[in-house]
């Protein structure tokens, strides 16, 4: 394919600008660059309040959760939005599709429900269920 | 949706009915026999829907799925793998996945969303085998990639769990975007997602340009990384050592056999060119995977390792039969992927069947003097490593010599010789194993492992040997079922 | 067709019991023996009822066969697993039933008496004899060479088995490999054998390849010389034919129903059968036809001069294996095929006779096996010593034992036979004089003279019974092949003959008494000669003993020939110090760079498994850099 392969070499010269370009700027910034370390460089805020404890903080694992369902929840809900525009159109077929869509939804919902999920507080937080399973066809 | 769009489907809506009801028994009333009794009706009558499908093919069902003899061949073959898989994990999670003390019923050991996820693995792999069409190739793939995030990440308990999960998050990820934008630059280059209009794009010349060919160069990441064909084998082997032995043998069989069986649809569909760039790829690949999987294989001392490394070669093997044309290729291919998933399962199935509530059998230390403690269990491994190696008389053989001979016949004869070449390096390392197995026992190792023996998983195996054996004496059976199934 | 749909379970009866036994770990020693002998008298019985049929209803052609499924079918080869029932195989599977089946009976008994060794031992050698029995059966069975080369590697692994059934001693383990190594010598050129036969016929079918041989190859071409060669080397090794015959003496290791079985019914006789099964070859391959009669003519003289001096009552036995093998093949050799199976049928009988017999003197002298340490048996045990008696009879062709007709045949068959004729009866006939000679040695020095020492206990009923009704079969065996110079019609003959088709034409009657009557003479001065030489013990033999040759001769003649120095020297040492010297250079560099490289590859590859998810990925990209590469411009 000589004509397909001819047609690159803009790309390849765009490809290799772009590199140039970036180890100029890099290399110029790293001659030319102010160093200094004084006491406080090393910190976050140079000239701000000193930071304490680690930036590895632990949040309680109900606020993912909750989120998540509101997502998961939420973007179902738009099939439901599809077929209600074509509603008529589909017909009792679709209907049906969409009632077992629904079933489908309400027992994950009363999976979750009842393996303790929905309760916010230490009864759920332990064990709870991992998103994948909601994702069916 | 018609009458008869329904009977044909009835295999998948059986199964994805199946996962809903184990998902709301376990809502229900938490009972690890009952989910377990479930999966397995379900899988049987799935099984036994089969026939109720069978007048109806060959049958587009949308324009997302064809129900022909291929499909329902392959879905029964995967049906009967997870219905082993089951029993295996029925075994497992009863040892390995006990109540903790004193604490309340809803933190109890969540046994039961195995087997949800495990059914809808099923589905996925049923959907894989099915669809002619980028749609469901794709929601199939996902649908069997995302329950298999979570089943190996299943045994949360242990650092290599958890770790083998996340690699295979991150990694499935990278893969399926490869998979998806290929798809795109096909679908811009063609004009169509489904199967047939893509072969009518290249049987046109359409297929020639940079685009598609691109495209599809990036579908063979994705798919080839479903493989774990060489170079996107990396995450096989911790996937493999971290995940639960029996899903592990899921992985390795019901996951890659449906990848496979997709991957021989679409190549018998689109016809691509035997000598173009394509096949050099595809060649390329084959060769690598033979030979980095049985090298890395070579001194490996981790047994589920050194399975994810002989499964690369094995898949390369396969590629070896996808690539050759004429009337024996398809055979080939169907029966040395039938040898495979009876083996791989049986291997597992012995690995499953030893581990114990702390940690999978994975060392060979664990299987030393297996011969002295467990004869039966040892006859049983014996026989499946030698199938694996290709040892006249068992299913590995028949199947390796199709290949071999469908190599031959559209003379592929440098793969044929690079697979020669592979199989003897590969039997040093199955012999190895062997002789462990009969080597005096360890003091140590007597006393370590104090495996289950539970009587679902024993019948399992005992039914995979027999039929290791019988298919490898008797093998006529298999392969004119093969051959009517096939177009 | 009621029996012949019956066919398959022959084989497959052995096999299952070997199958029981191997696996039922518990079983108590009753069931095992019960299994192991009711599994080959079963078969036995199946092979005498279609045995009757075939001979009261002939089925169309002289043969019948029986598919019971392919094995593979690809690209025009399909092996089948098919069995094919003629007249030759029929005789083969009556001789390994029948014959087989007295041994076990006997082994029930026998190997009960035994301290059976470690572990379940009694259960580990039924199991292995009955799959010995059940390989032999699919051998003489198979109606393709890739079955019988099944059956054919069965043999020889349950001959490993069992030959170092006593595994406990270094010594017997080694005899075992022995066994195996130089059998597998033949077996290598069996299947090259087997090779050029596909190539070039493209079927390994055993009748579609005659018919296909004999229609295509020309009488004396290349080819058809090459492939009845590479099979007469696979023959040699199973017969225990020089040069191949050395480990036949030392398979004694094993116990005596085994040297029973491997010397009557299983082992020996499969070369015999190859032979003869694929006479068309070695019609189409004259040289290496008069090659079969000169091996079979040597070796009968070398192991029966071998036989003469062995003190060993079973290395004696076995010499005399060797020699009447080569009788056998003498008889392929001039194209006397059922004359040569004749001998097989009559051979199964008193070799196992004697090998029983002797296997009870062995056991009731507390595992005393030299002769000269025996004598006086005569009185001690009666029974065991008629047996014998008859069993020598037979060996030594001698009447009343009619077993012997078949080596007079052999003999006629010879002189009335084309060129070299005298030569090969000579040698035939010289062979008739040793074989009585070391015949009535070992009679006259177990049985007679001083005893020295008193047997243990009595002959157990079991073991006697296998003894008397296979002495029976020595007494009447002649008449399956009365011969016409006597007045009879050669049944047997006739038999094959739907087989064999025309064979070599019996001389006039005159002619064949002639013959008989000289044979009879030579076998008589063996007698005498042994009479003379040992049932007195006369001063002459210590005389003849110590002359200068007699010692070389002794020497030469009790080591076997020297062939095991003789391949000590010109084989194994040179072979030895070759890879000696060899052991850092030349050939061996290459398989150790092989195995260095795969080791050097897999540590290199291993270098790759850091488990880190970054660089499987960054793997997983430069593959699609490259995919992308090789498709973008290709």
């Amino acid at each position: 394919m000589p004509e397909q392969t001819s047609a690159l070499w803009p790309l390849g010269l765009y490809c290799l600008a772009v590199v140039a370009i970036t180890t100029v700027i890099l290399g110029i910034s790293h001659v030319l660059g102010e160093r200094h370390s004084e006491k406080g460089t090393a910190i976050p805020y140079e000239s701000g309040m000193t930071p304490t404890g680690s930036a590895q903080l632990r949040f309680s694992a109900d606020f993912y959760l909750v989120a998540m369902f509101f997502v998961i929840f939420d973007l179902e809900s738009i099939f439901v939005f599809a077929w209600a525009v074509a509603a008529r159109d589909v017909g009792w077929s679709g209907y049906t599709e969409l009632f077992v869509f629904v079933g489908i939804l309400l027992a994950a919902l009363a999976y979750l429900w009842r393996s303790g999920a929905l309760t916010w507080g230490t009864g759920g937080q332990a064990h709870a269920p991992r998103p994948g399973k909601e994702i069916e066809p | 949706m018609r009458p008869d769009d329904l009977a044909a489907l009835s295999p998948l809506l059986i199964l994805a009915g199946a996962a809903v009801a184990v998902l709301l028994a376990a809502a229900v009333f938490r009972s690890h026999r009952l989910a377990v009794a479930l999966t397995l009706a379900g899988l049987a009558a799935a099984f036994a829907s089969l026939s109720i499908a069978w007048p109806h093919a060959p049958r587009p069902v949308t324009t997302l799925l064809a129900i022909d003899h291929f499909a329902l061949f392959y879905m029964g073959l995967i049906l009967a793998a997870a219905f082993t898989v089951v029993l295996f994990s029925h075994d497992y999670l009863a040892t390995t996945c006990l109540p903790t003390e004193g604490v309340g019923q809803t933190s109890g050991p969540r046994r039961e969303e195995y087997y949800v996820l495990m059914l809808l693995a099923v589905v996925g792999s049923a959907v894989l085998v099915a669809s002619v069409h980028f749609a469901s190739f794709f929601l199939g793939l996902e649908l069997l990639s995302v329950s298999l995030y979570a089943l190996v990440a299943y045994r949360r308990e242990g650092r290599l769990g958890i770790e083998a999960g996340v690699k295979y998050l991150i990694l499935g990820g990278a893969a399926s975007a490869f998979l998806l934008f290929g798809m795109a630059l096909v679908y811009a280059a063609l004009g169509s997602l489904d199967f047939s209009g893509l072969a009518r794009g290249f049987a046109r010349g359409d297929g020639e340009g940079l685009l598609p060919l691109a495209g599809i160069g990036l579908m063979v990441v994705g798919i080839g990384f479903k493989l774990s064909l060489v170079p996107f084998h990396g995450w096989a082997p911790d996937v493999y050592q971290g995940a639960p032995a029996p899903v592990t043998a899921f992985v390795a069989t019901v996951s890659k056999g449906a990848v496979f069986a997709l991957l021989l649809r679409f190549f018998s569909m689109l016809q691509p060119p035997r000598h173009g760039a394509l096949a050099t790829v595809v060649a390329l690949v084959a060769v690598a995977s033979m030979f980095a999987g049985n090298w890395l294989a070579l001194l490996q001392t981790n047994v589920k390792r050194l399975l994810a490394y002989s499964s690369i070669a094995h898949m390369g093997y396969l590629l070896v039969a996808l690539l050759a044309s004429g009337p024996w290729a398809p055979t080939a291919v169907t029966g040395y992927l039938t040898a495979y998933i009876v083996t791989i399962l049986g291997a597992f199935g012995v690995v499953s069947v030893l581990s114990t509530r702390s940690r999978d059998a994975d060392g060979v230390e664990d299987y030393r003097g297996l011969a002295w403690r467990r004869p039966w269990l040892a006859g049983v491994f014996t026989a499946m490593l030698l199938s694996l190696a290709g040892i006249p008389l068992t299913v590995g053989f028949i199947g390796k010599f199709y290949v071999l001979a469908a190599g031959v016949n559209s003379d592929l004869w440098l793969l044929v010789v690079m697979l020669a070449v592979n199989s003897a390096i590969g039997l040093f390392y199955y012999l190895r194993l062997i002789a462990v197995l009969y080597r005096p026992p360890s003091e140590a190792a007597a006393g370590a492992v104090a495996s289950l023996s539970l009587p679902l998983g024993s019948a399992a195996l005992l039914t995979l040997t027999l039929a290791l054996i019988i298919l490898g004496v008797y093998p006529a059976p298999l392969i004119t079922a093969i051959q009517a199934c096939l177009p | 067709m009621t029996a012949f749909e019956g066919l398959w379970l022959i084989p497959a009866l052995p096999l299952a019991g070997a199958l029981v036994l191997a696996a039922g770990r518990r079983l108590p020693r009753r069931a095992v023996a019960a299994i192991g002998v009711g599994s080959v008298g079963t078969s036995a019985v199946i092979a005498a009822l279609v045995a009757w049929q075939f001979i009261a209803s002939p089925p169309a052609g002289h043969a019948v066969s029986q598919v019971l499924w392919s094995w593979l079918t690809v690209a025009g080869f399909a092996p089948q697993i098919a069995l094919y029932l003629d007249a030759l195989s029929l005789v083969m599977v009556l001789v390994v039933t029948v014959v087989g089946l007295l041994i076990h009976f006997y082994s029930a008994a026998f190997m009960a008496r035994q301290g059976t060794p470690p572990g379940d031992g009694y259960r580990r050698f039924f199991a292995c004899m009955n799959l010995f029995v059940a390989s032999m059966l699919i051998l003489v069975l198979a109606d393709n060479l890739l079955l019988l080369y099944l059956g054919w590697e069965g043999v020889g692994l349950c001959s490993y088995l069992l030959i170092g059934f006593w595994y406990k001693d270094p010594a017997n383990g080694q005899a075992a490999m022995k066994a195996f190594i130089v059998t597998r010598v033949g077996d290598a050129a069996l299947a090259v054998g087997l090779f050029v036969l596909f190539a070039n016929l493209h079927t390994l079918h055993i009748q579609n390849l005659l018919r296909e041989a004999a229609e295509q190859w020309t009488p004396g071409s290349a080819i058809a010389v090459a492939a009845a060669a590479l099979l007469l080397g696979g023959a040699v090794g199973k017969s225990a034919q020089l040069p191949l015959q050395t480990w036949l003496p030392d398979a004694m290791a094993g116990p005596t129903p085994v040297s029973a079985l491997i010397h009557a019914a299983t082992m020996v006789t499969a070369g015999v059968y190859l032979i003869a099964r694929t006479h068309v070859l070695f019609e189409l391959a004259p040289p290496v036809q008069s090659l079969v009669a000169v091996i079979g003519a040597l070796t009968l003289l070398t192991a029966g001069c071998s036989a003469l001096v062995q003190r060993d009552i079973k290395r004696v036995l076995a010499y005399s294996t060797i020699s009447q093998v080569g009788y056998m093949f003498l008889a392929l050799g001039v194209g006397a095929w059922s004359a040569a199976i004749f001998h097989l049928v009559t051979h199964a009988f008193f070799k196992s006779l004697l090998f029983l017999a002797a296997g009870v003197v062995i056991a009731r002298l507390r595992e005393e096996h030299d002769l000269l340490k025996m004598g006086g048996l005569r009185r001690a045990m009666p029974v065991v010593f008629w047996t014998f008696l008859v069993g020598a009879l037979g060996l030594a062709s001698m009447p009343p034992a009619t077993a012997g007709f078949s080596k007079e045949a052999i003999l006629s068959a010879v002189w009335n036979s084309g060129a070299g004729a005298p030569w090969l009866f000579a040698a035939g006939l010289a062979g008739v004089f040793i074989t009585s000679l070391y015949t009535f040695r070992m009679v006259f020095l177990a049985f007679f003279g001083e005893a020295h020492g008193t047997p243990d206990g009595e002959t157990d009923p079991v073991m006697a019974l296998p003894l008397v009704v296979l002495a029976l079969a020595c007494l009447c065996g002649g008449l399956l092949h009365w011969p016409e110079a006597l007045g009879g019609h050669g049944w047997l003959g006739g038999f094959l003959s739907s087989t064999f088709g025309t064979e070599v034409q019996a001389g006039p009657v005159g002619t064949e008494r002639i013959l008989g009557a000289v044979s009879e003479a030579a076998t008589f001065l063996g007698l005498a000669a042994a009479g003379l030489l040992y049932a007195r013990r006369r001063a002459c033999l210590p005389g003849l003993v110590r002359s200068p040759v007699g010692v070389l001769l002794h020497r030469l003649w009790s080591s076997g020939w020297g062939f095991d120095e003789i391949y000590a020297a010109c084989l194994v040492r040179p072979f030895v110090s070759l890879a000696r010297f060899n052991r850092n250079d030349g050939v061996d560099l290459v398989y150790q760079a092989l195995a260095r490289a795969n080791r050097w590859f897999h540590l290199l590859l291993s270098l790759t498994q850091t488990g880190r998810v970054r660089g499987v990925a960054t793997g997983m990209t430069v593959g699609a850099i490259l995919i992308l590469l090789i498709l973008v411009f290709q």
